[in-house]
């Protein structure tokens, strides 16, 4: 008895270990190069670096970055581009969404026609946008025959924008499908039995939809949109593709710093990567919170 | 639910934070043993030493990649033959600008790699050349045991000073370039052929002219043509860095270059970011003039369809900037003798011969070509030039010298504070 007790303790204590054991491998992964990692490029940004003999830690970086007339349209800019192709992504998906579902025949078309890009990468999206919209591009040279402009010039700046149309156009293009995609699968989980209900009881459609169908997507639309939106804030390479000079969104700064043939620079360039990390945690935390306050609610 | 699970694998794949902790833990993670390495572990050892040593190795070179011609020539041909003579295998690394590699090196070096590194092999010259010296991450002394250093003409101040930076037995030259313009002659009658004609024409063709955004090394030397404009002549400029002489001429020079902005492509608010989104504007009509520091280009883009035909070569008369590039071992390459056999290869008059054809590259070789066969000697002086590129003659009559390297990082920088934005 006391030995099958005994044995029993270790098999139930083998049993709590197991999801920790299975865990392994990722957080082997995780840990050194997530935490490590960023420990390391803080301690870089804070110009301490003792290989190199930088022994004493300070903030020089970040009060260049401040004194740097580049920064803060750059911050702007980023952030005007991470809520801007955000925001359209989320409202089109939305809409997307509640047709498809209205849909009978064809409606697998239309998902799958909705999930194609899901494959294509960010870089051949660019490039595809560049063929048509750019002032010598497809778009152009059909305006161009059809007589509404003379030369490329007329043609509107779509690309190398000041207003980063053509960044902001990848990026709903790409995150739109993404968006719905979620949607798609968070209304698949029981929510028209909710709908149909709430029908039996009387509400007309557009109550349905404000009362039920809305707050019942809003927690999928709120995570989904929340990863589009650090996801577009830090991204590299639409913005250095299809972008202005100048200003240039934070991650094309943090490069140009860190390839300066000035080595001053890259304490900065790592500062700016760690100022793109923060504002992507907070993002992070403020959607957590928001959900946790819709689903208490 | 597989595609949910699909895609959110994707958007971790592409997370922000990870991208950028990977990339520290790349510097965090390489193996931090030291061992010191002699820094000429070659110099007595015979060739026929060096070649057995390079056998079934493998070259990371690292180098520009944005001529798809160049990248022919150094995969197929330099390759092919590396890998059916010496059975070495040439990996070639195509980067947009070679502080890339710079970065690199110097990134290993910090995280104390001083013998597995990453880089064989980096085409290069100019500030990086100096930084790679500065930082004392380059591989030198070796020459002499190169039976092809032979052919090098080091009594030549072009060859042996790299932007004014004495080459030491570090580097081996690889390829001659001189800049030059292109304008299509059915778009545009007569080009400017001073760089004061050039301000001139611009202010008259508004929206048809701009320059790629330096530190992209076009569109730097583009700038340091108004400077030497700007200056009067270079003479003056050949000295060391002079603060007061700097700011006399780079206040004239961001004067020229802010006042032709309104009529530049875009109003100057925004500049190409690459000379290859230049040459694409170009053949695209989005602007009528384009160059390059590699004059023979426009030849092969008449030739694979992109420039017209009636697309032609041209110089300044006041000069246009020529220089020497090289090619270097950073000093942690773990294939030094794979590297250095391919460095001969690359400097024998085969090579040089093949990259000099019209048809392949067309650029100027960097060997002497009074020391090389008589046959190669015979194929060189036949060789013929695409109708549409300058001649050589005419560019070496307009030659002008490369600035010390100093002067070129203030430059680029200034440009960047008083003209960028």
């Amino acid at each position: 008895m006391p030995r099958l007790g005994r044995l029993r303790a270790r098999k139930i204590r083998f049993q709590r270990l197991t999801p920790w054991l299975l865990l392994l491998p990722a957080l082997i992964v995780i840990v050194p190069l997530f935490a490590g990692g960023l420990a390391a490029g803080l301690l870089r940004s804070f110009n301490y670096m003792p290989v190199i003999g930088l022994d004493s830690p300070n903030l020089a970086a970040y009060s260049a970055l401040l004194r740097d007339d580049e920064f803060l349209p750059s911050l702007l800019l980023t952030t005007y581009i991470a809520l801007t192709s955000t925001v359209i992504a989320s409202l089109l998906a939305l809409g997307a969404v509640l047709m498809i579902r209205r849909l009978n025949a064809g409606r697998s078309l239309i998902n799958f026609l909705l999930q194609l890009n899901l494959t294509i990468p960010h870089l051949v999206g660019a490039v595809g946008i560049v063929y048509l919209f750019s002032q010598s591009g497809s778009f152009a040279r059909l305006a161009l025959h059809a007589g509404f402009i003379n030369e490329p010039q007329q043609f509107p700046a779509l690309i190398y924008d000041p207003a980063a149309i053509g960044i902001i156009l990848v990026y709903v293009w790409k995150e739109l499908p993404f968006i719905a995609l979620i949607l798609l699968a968070s209304l698949q989980q029981g929510g028209e039995e909710f709908e149909a209900v709430a029908r039996t009881l009387g509400a007309s459609r557009w109550q349905v939809l404000r009362f039920v169908t809305l707050p019942n997507l809003l927690p999928a639309l709120l995570a989904s949109s929340m990863i589009v939106l650090a996801f577009t804030f830090g991204a590299y390479e639409i913005p250095a593709l299809l972008g202005a000079y100048y200003p240039a969104p934070l991650p094309v700064l943090a490069y140009r710093k860190f390839t300066d043939v000035d080595l001053a620079s890259r304490p900065e360039a790592i500062a700016i990567s760690m100022i793109i990390a923060v504002l992507s945690l907070i993002f992070v935390l403020l959607y957590a919170h928001i959900t946790r306050r819709q689903i208490e609610n | 639910m597989l595609n949910v699970q699909l895609c959110q694998l994707r958007l971790n794949k592409l997370n922000p934070l990870q991208a950028l902790i990977l990339f520290f833990s790349i510097t965090l993670l390489t193996p931090t043993t030291v061992t010191a390495a002699s820094e000429n572990e070659f110099a007595d050892d015979s060739w026929d030493e060096i070649v057995a040593a390079a056998k079934g190795g493998e070259v990371n070179w690292f180098m520009w990649g944005g001529s798809d011609d160049i990248n022919r020539y150094v995969s197929d041909f330099v390759g092919g033959l590396l890998k059916k003579r010496y059975d070495i295998t040439l990996n070639r690394v195509g980067i947009n600008d070679t502080v890339e590699a710079v970065n690199l090196v110097l990134g290993e070096k910090e995280a104390g790699n001083t013998d597995s590194g990453s880089v064989d092999l980096i085409w290069i010259n100019g500030e990086n050349f100096r930084s790679m010296k500065q930082g004392d991450m380059a591989f030198c002394g070796y020459l002499d045991a190169m039976p092809n250093n032979a052919l090098i003409d080091w009594e030549n101040d072009s060859i042996a000073n790299d932007f004014g930076v004495p080459v030491d037995g570090c580097e081996v030259p690889w390829s001659k370039a001189q800049f030059a313009f292109a304008y299509d002659e059915k778009r545009t009658d007569t080009p400017p052929t001073t760089i004061a004609a050039l301000i001139d024409w611009v202010t008259k063709n508004p929206g048809r002219f701009t320059y790629p955004a330096p530190p992209d090394f076009s569109g730097s030397v583009f700038v340091r043509h108004v400077f030497y404009h700007a200056a009067g002549g270079v003479k003056n400029l050949l000295v060391d860095f002079d603060q007061a002489l700097f700011d006399e001429v780079a206040a004239k020079t961001w004067q020229i270059l802010n006042d032709m902005k309104p009529a530049l492509w875009r109003a100057g608010r925004t500049y190409p970011q690459s000379i290859t989104q230049l040459d694409q504007m170009f053949a695209n009509s989005e602007v009528d003039i384009t160059f390059s520091y590699d004059p023979s280009s426009v030849g092969l883009k008449i030739e694979n369809g992109s420039y017209p035909a009636t697309t032609k070569g041209f110089v300044m008369t006041d000069g246009t900037i020529g220089n020497t590039s090289y090619t270097l071992i950073p000093f942690n390459s773990p294939n030094k003798a794979a590297a250095i056999v391919l460095q001969n290869l690359l400097t024998s008059d085969e090579a040089q011969y093949q990259k000099a054809l019209p048809e392949v590259w067309g650029t100027m070789p960097a060997i002497d070509l009074s020391r090389i066969s008589d046959e190669y000697k015979d194929k060189f002086n036949t060789l013929e030039r695409h109708p549409s590129v300058v001649s050589e003659a005419e560019l070496a009559e307009v030659a002008l010298p490369e600035l010390q390297s100093s002067w070129i990082t203030a430059i680029e920088e200034g440009w960047k504070e008083n003209v960028a934005r």
